[in-house]
C-alpha cells in the first residue's frame, strides 16, 4: 500500500506492507538509525519518537498508522544546525552514559516540553517513566529536562 | 601534589556524547554491509533432554534460506566461552557451538543464516526436533540431591574449595554465635541495548569480528581457538556499547556468528530479541549463602564461617573463578582473626550465570551486611558503632591476598555519611505503627583495583605525536559507556597540560591496537589510567628533550605549559607543541611516539558505605525509598560528574536488586518472566534522587589516587536497602528480592 507522512519535516510518499512497523520503517527503509529497538513490546521506551505531537513507541505503531501523520525523530531535534536546548543539556549534565537510551528518552522528554514547557520534577518522571536506562539512576536526566524546562 | 590540577577533576561528558544526542553514534544493531545476512537461533524450549530426531529440511527450503546449522553438521569440539588468555585455569570447556542435549529453556540447536531476518525467523519455526526428556534438576539443592542425572558427564557439582585465613584461635568464654542465611536470585544484566555481533570472513582467510564486548582479546583466543585460525588472522573491533555490566564480558554470541559467517562466506549479523537476550547470555549468579560469626560481647568479631551453594546454571562459564572471588571479599571489608568459606558450585537445567557488575562481592556482602545487622540487634550495639570496631583501617594487610589494602577509607566513609545522613537521631526514631511504616538502614562494601594477586595485570599504550603538535593514543580499552575515554584524555591532559581537543584515544581493536585483559574487575582507572598516566609522562620527558634541543637549554631548565614548553623564570620563551613536533621531525630527525607497558604492582581496597531510608506500605507490601546517600572512598575523582551518574545508576540497579528483579524460574525449569512487561527494572518516578559524599584521599597507585568506582557502586546498594525494611518492619528479610508477597508475608 502507498502512503504518505511527513518525517523531520520531509514529506514522503511510499509503497510499504500494512503490518511493517514504525521502528523498522524508520531504521531500515528512511535510515534513521538514531531510533533504537530495546524490546521489541513497547515496554523499554527506546524506540520512541513525537507522532503529531505525542510520544509513542515506534515498536507499536504500524507504518499505515501513519499516514498523514509529522514525526520527530532523534535526526529532527536539531534546527538550522542548532541542537535544541534539550541536546545541550543532556550533554551539560552528564545525563549521558552507554546513549542507547538516550534518542528515546530525548523525544519523551521533547514531547513533555512541546506540551508543557516548564514541567515539574514529578511531571518529568511521570514522562520518561516508560523510558528504561539502566545507565544513569535517571537523576541527571531529570536534572537536564528540568534545566531545557527553565531555560523555554 | 605540588601544580594544582587543571583536567583532572572536572566534570566533562561522555566523548562521543555529541554524537549521541544526534542518534548519530553507530552501534552494531545499525550496521549494514554489502551481501550481510541474517542470523537467527533456534533454543531449546525444555529444560533437559537428549535431542533423538532433527529435521531441517522444511527450513532449507525456503526460498531466501542460506544454511541451516545443528550440531550434525558443525564442529562437536567444546570450548569454554569464559577464557581470556590460552591456558587460562578455571576455564571449565564444557560448551559447544550447537548441543545434542538441551540442558536448560535457552540452550542452542539450531541457526538459520537468510537473506533477511524475517525469512531466518521463519524458517526457525520450521525446525521440527524432538527430544527425550530428562529429569529437569532447577535448583543447586536437587542437582546434588540427584545422583542419577547428570547435566554434564563429570556430574553436577563442578567444584567445591574450602578457603582458610588466619588462625583459628580458642574462643572467650562470653562469645556469642550469630547465624543468617541469605539468599540472593538470578537477575538479567538489562542493557538497553540487547545483545548484537557481526561477522566476516573473507578470502585471504581473514576473521573479522564487530563487537559489542568488554574485552576483545578474550573474545580473540576463544573464537581463534574454536575455529582453528591463527590469532593473526582474527581482528576483533570494539564496538560501541549500549550497556553491558558484565553481561557481554564472556563470548556469548561471537563464536557462533564467527563460525556461521566462516561457513557461509559472507557477512553475517546476529541480533538477539530482549527474550533471547534474558534467557540465553548470561545472569548474575543465585546464591545460598550461610554465615556464621562468633562476636564477643563488647562487639569484636572473632571468626567467620560462611557456606556458599552457587548456581551456576547450565554452563560453568566464569563460575568457579567467581565463587572463588566471594570468598575473598569479606576479609577486605571487616578485621576477622579467623575466617572459613566453604563453596560449591553447582550445575543446573536454569540459564547460564556469568560476571555480573560487582563480580561475587554483591553476592557475598548483602549476605554479610544482613549479618552484621543481626549480630549488632543480638548485641543490642548500634549498628554504626559495632562497624566501627570492626572495619578494616588504612593500610591492613588483605588476609587472602596478603598485599596492602592501601589507604582503605572504609571508616572514614561511616562516619562522615552517618553524620551526614544523621543516622543516630533517624535510627533512634520512635518507630511507626501505621500502614506507612519508615526505616533506615546501611551497608559496607569493598571492592578492589584490578586484578593483581591473582591474575596477570598490565596494559600497554602508544600515544605519538602527530605533527601540528595534537596526539593520538592508541589503546586496548572498552568503553563501555561509563565515560573511560573523557578520563583518560584527562589524566593525558593533566600530564601534558594540553587542551583535551587536542588528544584522540582510540579503542581495542586486536589487530591494529595494543594488548589490554578488557574492562571489568574494576581495573579500568586504576590500571589503564595508571598506564596512560605513565605512557603520557614519558612522551612529556621525549619532547622536553627535543625542546631542549631548540631551545638550547637542558631539560631541567624547562617546563611544559599550555600545549608549548617554556623556559622556566623566561616566559616569553615559549615554543608550541606544534613547533616541537615539527622541527623534531625536519631538523632532529625524531619521530615522537612512546610504547609503554604498565604492570599492575598494588590492589587497594575500593570502598562504599550507603544510607537509605525507606517507607514500607504494610497494607499492599510495597517499598518506596524516601532518601538515598552514598559515600565513596574513590581516591580521586578524575571526572566527578560521571562518577556521580557511575554511583546513581549502580542504586538503581540495587534498588530493583534488593526489591523486584528475579529471573524466576518455575517448574520443570521454565522461565517466568523473560520480558520487560514481567521483569521489572526500576523507573524514573521509582528512582530515588541520590546524594554522593566523595572521600578523595589518594594514596594509592591509581592515576592522581583514582581508585575504582563503576562495581563498587552496586555492592553495598541491596544490603542498605533491605537492612531499612527489616529495620522499619522488625524483621530479618534475607530472601532476595524482598517482593511485596514476602514483605506481607512476614508481617
Amino acid at each position: 500500500m502507498q502512503i504518505e507522512f511527513n518525517v523531520n519535516d520531509q514529506e514522503y510518499k511510499m509503497e510499504i506492507y500494512p503490518t511493517m512497523r514504525l521502528v523498522d520503517l524508520l531504521r531500515e527503509e528512511l535510515g534513521l538509525t538514531g531510533t533504537k529497538e530495546g524490546c521489541g513490546e513497547g515496554e523499554c521506551g527506546s524506540c520512541t519518537v513525537i507522532m503529531s505531537g505525542k510520544a509513542v513507541n515506534s515498536c507499536l505503531v504500524l507504518a499505515p498508522q501513519i499516514r498523514g501523520q509529522k514525526i520527530i525523530t532523534i535526526e529532527g531535534l536539531e534546527k538550522n544546525g542548532q541542537m535544541d536546548r534539550l541536546q545541550e543539556s543532556f550533554i551539560n549534565n552528564s545525563a549521558i552514559q552507554c546513549g542507547y537510551c538516550t534518542p528515546g528518552m530525548l523525544m519523551s522528554a521533547k514531547a513533555l516540553l512541546m506540551a508543557n514547557s516548564n514541567p515539574s520534577e514529578a511531571e518529568i518522571r511521570i514522562a520518561i517513566a516508560g523510558n528504561l536506562c539502566r545507565c544513569t539512576g535517571y537523576n541527571k536526566i531529570v536534572n537536564a529536562i528540568k534545566e531545557a524546562g527553565e531555560g523555554i | 601534589m605540588s601544580k594544582e590540577l587543571k583536567y583532572v577533576g572536572q566534570t566533562l561528558p561522555i566523548h562521543d556524547a555529541p554524537q549521541k544526542v544526534r542518534g548519530e553514534l553507530v552501534y552494531l544493531s545499525d550496521m549494514r554491509l554489502p551481501k550481510m545476512l541474517y542470523a537467527k537461533l533456534l533454543l531449546s524450549p525444555i529444560a533437559h533432554g537428549q535431542i533423538i530426531k532433527l529435521d531441517t529440511s522444511s527450513a532449507e527450503a525456503l526460498p531466501g534460506v542460506i544454511r541451516v546449522f545443528t550440531y550434525l553438521n558443525t564442529p562437536n569440539k567444546t570450548y569454554s566461552r569464559y577464557r581470556i588468555i590460552p591456558d587460562q585455569e578455571s576455564c571449565i570447556e564444557d560448551e559447544r557451538l550447537f548441543t545434542d542435549k538441551a540442558r536448560f529453556i535457552g540452550d542452542r540447536i539450531a541457526a538459520v543464516v537468510a537473506t533477511s531476518l524475517e525469512t531466518a525467523t521463519e524458517a526457525i519455526s520450521l525446525i521440527r526436533v524432538d527430544y527425550e526428556a530428562l529429569p529437569v534438576l532447577g535448583s543447586p539443592e536437587e542437582a546434588l540431591q540427584d545422583d542419577h542425572t547428570r547435566i554434564h558427564p563429570e556430574g553436577n557439582l563442578i567444584h567445591q574449595f574450602d578457603v582458610e585465613l588466619g588462625e583459628q584461635d580458642s574462643l572467650p568464654n562470653d562469645c556469642l554465635l550469630v547465624e543468617t542465611a541469605t539468599r540472593t536470585q538470578k537477575v538479567h544484566h538489562a542493557a538497553i541495548e540487547t545483545h548484537a555481533c557481526l561477522a566476516d570472513f573473507n578470502s585471504s582467510g581473514k576473521l573479522t569480528i564487530w563487537a559489542a564486548c568488554q574485552g576483545v582479546f578474550g573474545l580473540r583466543t576463544v573464537v581463534a581457538d574454536l575455529l582453528e585460525l591463527n590469532y593473526n588472522n582474527v581482528r576483533v573491533v570494539k564496538m560501541p556499547l549500549g550497556g553491558s555490566f558484565g553481561g557481554k564480558q564472556e563470548a556469548i554470541i561471537e563464536p557462533i556468528t564467527a563460525f556461521l559467517a566462516k561457513e557461509v562466506r559472507r557477512p553475517v549479523k546476529l541480533i538477539l530479541n530482549r527474550r533471547e537476550s534474558i534467557i540465553a547470555t548470561t545472569t548474575r549468579p543465585a546464591t545460598n549463602t550461610t554465615i556464621r560469626t562468633n562476636v564477643t560481647i563488647d562487639g569484636m568479631l572473632k571468626d567467620c564461617l560462611v557456606d556458599t551453594v552457587f548456581d551456576a546454571g547450565a554452563y560453568a562459564t566464569s563460575s568457579v573463578d567467581n565463587a572463588h572471588a566471594m570468598s575473598k571479599k569479606i576479609s577486605r571489608l571487616y578485621r576477622i582473626p579467623y575466617y572459613k568459606h566453604q563453596g560449591r558450585i553447582v550445575y543446573t537445567n536454569t540459564p547460564v550465570a556469568g560476571g555480573a557488575r560487582g563480580w561475587g562481592a554483591p553476592e557475598i556482602l548483602t549476605a554479610m551486611e544482613i549479618h552484621i545487622d543481626a549480630v549488632a540487634k543480638r548485641l543490642g550495639m548500634d549498628l554504626v558503632e559495632f562497624r566501627l570496631k570492626n572495619l578494616v583501617h588504612p593500610y591492613d594487610k588483605d588476609k587472602a591476598t596478603l598485599l596492602s589494602l592501601g589507604n582503605a577509607r572504609v571508616i572514614e566513609c561511616l562516619e562522615k555519611g552517618a553524620a551526614a545522613f544523621g543516622w543516630r537521631e533517624r535510627y533512634n526514631k520512635d518507630s511507626d505503627m501505621g500502614r506507612y511504616r519508615r526505616g533506615v538502614g546501611l551497608a559496607c562494601a569493598a571492592h578492589k583495583n584490578g586484578m593483581y594477586g591473582g591474575f596477570p595485570e598490565h596494559s600497554t599504550m602508544t600515544l605519538k605525536m602527530n605533527e601540528d603538535g595534537s596526539f593520538i593514543m592508541n589503546t586496548g580499552l572498552h568503553d563501555l559507556g561509563c565515560g573511560t575515554i573523557t578520563s583518560i584524555k584527562q589524566i593525558v591532559a593533566e600530564v601534558l597540560d594540553v587542551n583535551l581537543s587536542y588528544i584522540t584515544v582510540l579503542e581495542a581493536d586486536t589487530e591494529c591496537g595494543p594488548y589490554d585483559f578488557g574492562s571489568y574487575g574494576s581495573r579500568v582507572t586504576y590500571i589503564c589510567g595508571a598506564c596512560a598516566y605513565e605512557v603520557a609522562g614519558r612522551i612529556k620527558e621525549k619532547l622536553l628533550e627535543c625542546a631542549s634541543h631548540i631551545l638550547r637549554k637542558p631539560k631541567q631548565y624547562l617546563e611544559v605549559e599550555n600545549g608549548g614548553v617554556w623556559i622556566i623564570g623566561k616566559e616569553q620563551q615559549k615554543i608550541s607543541y606544534r613547533e616541537i613536533a615539527t622541527m623534531a621531525k625536519i631538523k632532529d630527525n625524531t619521530d615522537i611516539v612512546i610504547t609503554h607497558t604498565y604492570h599492575g604492582t598494588s590492589n587497594p581496597g575500593a570502598y562504599a558505605v550507603h544510607f537509605a531510608e525507606v517507607e514500607v506500605d504494610t497494607k499492599l507490601g510495597t517499598v518506596r525509598i524516601t532518601d538515598y546517600l552514598a559515600v565513596h572512598d574513590i581516591g580521586k575523582a578524575i571526572n566527578p560528574g560521571m562518577v556521580e551518574g557511575q554511583i546513581q545508576g549502580a542504586v538503581q540497579m540495587g534498588i530493583g536488586y534488593a526489591l523486584c528483579e528475579e529471573l524466576k524460574i518455575g517448574s520443570e525449569g521454565s522461565i517466568l518472566n523473560s520480558s520487560f512487561k514481567d521483569y521489572h527494572v526500576i523507573n524514573a518516578p521509582d528512582m530515588p534522587r541520590v546524594k554522593t559524599i566523595l572521600i578523595e584521599q589518594g594514596g594509592d597507585e591509581g592515576p592522581y589516587g583514582a581508585k575504582s568506582v563503576g562495581e563498587i557502586a552496586f555492592v553495598p546498594v541491596a544490603g542498605a536497602v533491605i537492612n531499612a525494611v527489616n529495620n522499619a518492619l522488625g524483621t530479618v528479610l534475607s530472601d532476595m528480592p524482598l517482593t511485596p508477597e514476602k514483605i506481607i508475608a512476614s508481617l
